[in-house]
């Protein structure tokens, strides 16, 4: 191994801790009784590692359930994402017409938008058209995205256009490249999309709230939620809740990464 | 409409026919509230939400000529400024170590960007817990090391400083896989080609990598900025908006007006006005940096 | 003497047709439904207890739900009292609201403005409830114009935590906690304790900047909060914080934090709990409701004592109830209104109090649950408590003591808490900041009342 390796690796390690430190702390807390917590200065380590604050979560709220929830929900984000992100940018890309570029605006200007402006309304749509306490309340107003269409359009530009112009030359309609050429040659970036819509689905609070009145209709986050208490926090009980309901998304996150790999190695864009 | 050619209007249709299912949606879930709350701005409103009078421009003028107004643009001002630079900066520099091809590359790759799991009350709470200068670790950790940390939320420079830091923190994981995505989007031969040439270190990475992941950076660029002008959660748990003001941004202002003081048509004023400043960033940063966004 | 009747006739109309507006004595009956509508099957309930406090309301609901089969209640946690008070409002507007929910005490106003409560009084006129066993304190902060609102559910209070370890280590009396300003600053600074490099190893005293504590010295001050009566004789105009009791209760605060001997930990109440139990503090003041847990969690011996006051311990001075209380909703329909006030009745028998005190450590509602056998348990496994429960009873029951009804209350704490922050960065004078936070205040109560006629 060259010093150049080996300088590369401690670096890798000292940046991989420092960043995922918070994340570790969380964890170790999650083992630690409150009386340790309590304690200065900070400790680090439990002394006596505990399964205490676990039971404390399955015991106080049905986090299997949630996690279900937030896993279908977050799920169908996605893909209702991927369809209608991948046929925007699309358009934002390849397609010339006129007013392009203002409806690119357009888009972009969802992003902008504050959610307090926006939230009350959609509860009252919601709620008109009778989805409260579904699935679809919580999945259908996320289905589109300003920002995955936005990243798939910067990925699309980068595909050369001489693969375009042979298409043409070639017969194929406009779809067909874009089901044929342009998806496949977009997989990293469209794995991002969904990683980043499920992620942000998953971790989201308030609209689950609001739209959901019954308890096995909730998600991960009003869980947590549920673990804190109005006068009194206690650590421990929460760090082990959090962790729960991080195991999914961690998951994803170490899938995602070897999909980001495969779409390097799966003969890159160029050439 | 003048100047539209019939060509000009099948190539609108076909463009529309790809963006009608996003279009839709967004209609329904983003621009019809919005146009709701633009209504709202301009009436009054009981605490219960029921418009009581009209107000015409008073709640604009009553935003615009409050003091309160000018300290939140301030403290917004100065929270993206430290924010999203770094916050790109710093995932540049991780991505760049993260794109090696070595044994093991995975893991390293899941830790840092494993921020992006997780949700910003949870981030806020466990960060929450660091700066806590009875139980934190943070100051307990500098203290090891012979420096005396500040009373981070306590202090209203350090309260944005720590609002900040927790917010790269909780972006990084996003930053990171953006701009890994883009860096393994390069292919090898440019850089062989720039070997070739003599390039090496940093003169590589500004000549060769950086442009070559401009797509990716200036895609950040406006999503970071958009992302840290909306940053509600980290703020509610960490600061409240304090102390005295020093973080209460634009958009926890419109959050305290509009769900805890119940004036829903003041709080419209806010989104609106938020809005505008927000679009108009984005312009500029489409109109000036775009330029130099480098497309293959 | 039949004009006289004619009059008395005519006086009774009117005293009848305003019933429930009129302060004292007449009847709000009317309010509620009559007395022969059977309740509906099913009611929800909305609260905002997590954790440990939900689990225990989970168990009163389930033991009501079995003890009868006419009435099922549901109870959903629905957020923070925030989350849950923003939910309420959406929910009301577009006619989703609950039959029953928790709103915690500083929505008391905004409750009554909204014009969607069916007051509790209507129930206990109607049914002449028997309402001589609530404890006054409690039942005061509730009450408009003599008129019981809202049910209170989770009742706190205020109190001084401190270290007896610590104060035997420093040479006080561990049975002697301090009581006046100067008393608790003396103490501070004994209990101090530096290490060698000159960092602070212990700090005295560590209040976190919380608007309520604010609130509860006011009180003990006997400093009335806003005009009109503490807003209870008519609606509030302005704020009074700008007195000579507010300015000593900020120069006092201010003194420790710069004398070294009190711990700023911000607005983090979490924050200031953890020092204490983590001994970074020897003394704070917080809500009862913290009491269980602390000890629970400290290792070291835990003495509460009463709520610091002035110096001269004015003898109008006392604490106020904190909390939530419980709304039945006009927007249901009479059946579930009718089916809410069975379930509160239910919630607010002796036995029922004395488990949910035992549950949670919240003041029973009723003295009542007092001698039941798990309030007995409580009292002998934290006697600690004894003394929040001597302090409540023997607060002077007054316009001050009753807690301030503002329809911007939560504004106002807020701004209470920015004012503090300013004193103590030494940013303003503490007159400056008290005449600024007030002035600010009064602008938004002029805004609300104009709002909500």
């Amino acid at each position: 191994m060259s010093l150049r390796t080996v300088a590369s690796y401690a670096l890798l390690v000292v940046g991989s801790i420092v960043v995922a430190f918070p994340l570790l702390l969380a964890l170790s807390y999650s083992f630690m009784s409150e009386s340790e917590i309590a304690t200065f200065p900070p400790p680090i380590f439990p002394a006596q590692a505990t399964l205490s604050n676990y039971e404390k979560v399955f015991g106080t709220i049905p986090i299997g359930r949630y996690l279900l929830n937030s896993v279908i929900v977050s799920s169908a984000v996605v893909v209702g994402q991927l369809l209608t992100a991948s046929l925007a940018a699309y358009a934002f890309s390849f397609l010339v017409f006129r007013g392009r570029q203002l409806l690119f605006f357009l888009f972009l200007s969802t992003l902008m938008i504050p959610w307090e402006a926006t939230i009350i309304p959609n509860y009252m749509t919601i709620r008109t058209i009778g989805w409260l306490d579904t699935y679809q309340g919580l999945a259908v107003p996320f289905m589109a995205t300003a920002f995955g269409t936005f990243l798939l359009r910067q990925a699309f530009l980068q595909i050369p256009r001489e693969l375009w112009d042979a298409a043409r030359i070639d017969g194929a309609t406009t779809f067909r490249f874009l089901i044929s050429t342009v998806i496949p040659l977009s997989r990293p970036a469209l794995g991002t999309v969904a990683i980043y819509g499920f992620l942000s689905t998953y971790n989201q609070y308030f609209w689950p709230l609001l739209v959901t009145n019954q308890v096995l209709m909730r998600t991960t986050q009003v869980g947590i939620a549920q673990l804190r208490f109005e006068e009194s926090l206690r650590w421990g009980l929460v760090m082990a809740g959090v962790m729960m309901v991080a195991v999914p998304t961690l998951a994803l996150l170490v899938l995602g990464q070897r999909q980001l790999i495969r779409g390097l190695t799966a003969g890159a864009v160029k050439g | 409409m003048k100047g539209w050619t019939s060509r000009d209007l099948r190539g609108l249709g076909t463009g529309l026919a790809y963006l009608a299912p996003s279009l839709f949606l967004f209609a329904a879930f983003v621009f019809i509230p919005l146009a709701q709350t633009i209504y709202l701005s301009f009436f009054n409103t009981r605490a219960t939400g029921a418009i009581t009078t009209f107000a015409g421009l008073d709640n604009y003028l009553e935003l615009l000529t409050s003091e309160a107004f000018r300290t939140g643009l301030l403290a917004t001002a100065i929270f993206a400024l430290y924010t999203v630079p770094i916050g790109i900066g710093l995932g540049l520099v991780l991505a760049v170590m993260l794109n090696q091809r070595l044994r093991g590359i995975n893991v390293f790759r899941t830790m840092m960007s494993s921020t992006i799991a997780i949700s910003a009350a949870v981030g806020a709470l466990i960060w929450l817990l660091l700066f806590n200068p009875s139980l934190g670790l943070l100051n307990y950790v500098l203290s090891r090391v012979g420096i005396h940390g500040p009373e981070w939320l306590i202090q209203p420079t350090t309260a944005i400083i720590a609002v900040s830091i927790t917010t790269i923190w909780l972006t990084l994981g996003t930053n990171i896989i953006v701009l890994l995505s883009g860096l393994q989007g390069v292919p090898e031969e440019i850089y062989e080609a720039a070997r070739l040439d003599g390039a090496r270190g940093l003169r590589m990475f500004t000549r060769i990598t950086v442009p070559m992941v401009s797509p990716s950076l200036f895609f950040l660029l406006v999503v970071d900025t958009v992302a840290v002008l909306q940053a509600f959660t980290q703020i509610h748990l960490l600061t409240r908006g304090g102390p005295v003001d020093a973080t209460r941004v634009l958009v926890y202002s419109i959050y305290l007006d509009a769900f805890q003081n119940f004036r829903f048509g003041f709080a419209s004023a806010q989104a609106v006005i938020l809005l505008l400043l927000v679009m108009g960033l984005t312009l500029i940063q489409f109109r000036f940096v775009e330029r130099r966004v480098h497309y293959q | 003497m039949r004009r006289l009747a004619t009059f008395a006739l005519a006086l009774t109309m009117v005293a009848t047709a305003c019933g429930g507006l009129a302060p004292g004595g007449s009847d709000s009956s009317a309010l509620a439904p009559a007395k022969d509508v059977a309740p509906a099957a099913a009611i929800t309930w909305w609260h905002a207890m997590g954790g440990v406090n939900g689990e225990a309301i989970n168990r009163i609901v389930t033991a009501f739900n079995s003890s009868q089969s006419k009435i099922k209640v549901e109870a959903i946690f629905q957020g923070t009292y925030d989350d849950l008070l923003a939910k309420l409002n959406t929910a009301l507007a577009s006619n989703a609201a609950p039959a029953l929910v928790q709103v915690y005490d500083i929505g008391q106003r905004y409750m009554y403005d909204s014009g969607q409560v069916v007051p509790m009084q209507a129930f206990i006129d109607r049914d002449k409830f028997n309402t001589s066993d609530f404890e006054p304190a409690v039942i005061n902060y509730y009450k408009y114009q003599d008129k019981l609102q809202s049910m209170p559910w989770n009742a706190s209070s205020s109190i001084l935590f401190y270290n007896k370890d610590a104060f035997k280590e420093v040479g006080l009396d561990p049975e002697k906690p301090p009581v006046t300003f100067t008393e608790v600053a003396d103490a501070a600074k004994k209990l101090t304790k530096k290490d060698a490099s000159g960092a602070t190893v212990r700090f005295g005293f560590g209040p976190s900047i919380y608007g309520w504590l604010f609130e509860q010295l006011m009180a003990t001050s006997a400093a009335p909060y806003a005009d009109n009566g503490n807003g209870r004789d008519n609606r509030a105009t302005k704020v009074l914080w700008n007195s000579a009791q507010g300015k000593a209760i900020l120069d006092w605060w201010k003194a420790g934090v710069d004398g070294g001997y009190f711990y700023n930990p911000g607005i983090d109440n979490a924050g200031s709990t953890n020092a204490f139990n983590s001994g970074k503090t020897a003394m704070y003041i917080e809500s009862t409701a913290t009491l269980r847990n602390t000890i629970n969690v400290a290792k070291f011996q835990v003495g509460t004592g009463l709520y610091p006051r002035p110096d001269n311990k004015p003898k109008d001075g006392g604490n106020i109830i904190g909390g939530a209380s419980l709304y039945i909703m006009k927007s249901r329909p009479a059946a579930e209104q009718q089916a809410a006030w069975e379930f509160v009745k239910y919630a607010m028998t002796p036995a029922v109090q004395g488990q949910w005190q035992s549950d949670t450590g919240y003041y029973p509602i009723v003295k009542g649950a007092y001698d039941t056998g798990p309030s007995k348990e409580w009292a002998t496994k934290y006697p600690q408590f004894l003394t929040a429960i001597t302090q409540i009873r023997e607060s002077p029951q007054n316009r001050n003591t009753n807690g301030a009804v503002l329809g911007v209350m939560p504004q106002a704490r807020q701004r209470t808490q920015k004012m503090i922050e300013s004193v103590l960065l030494g940013q303003a004078t503490s007159q400056a900041a008290l005449d600024a936070a007030v002035a600010d205040i009064n602008k938004a109560i002029e805004t609300y009342n104009k709002a909500n006629p």
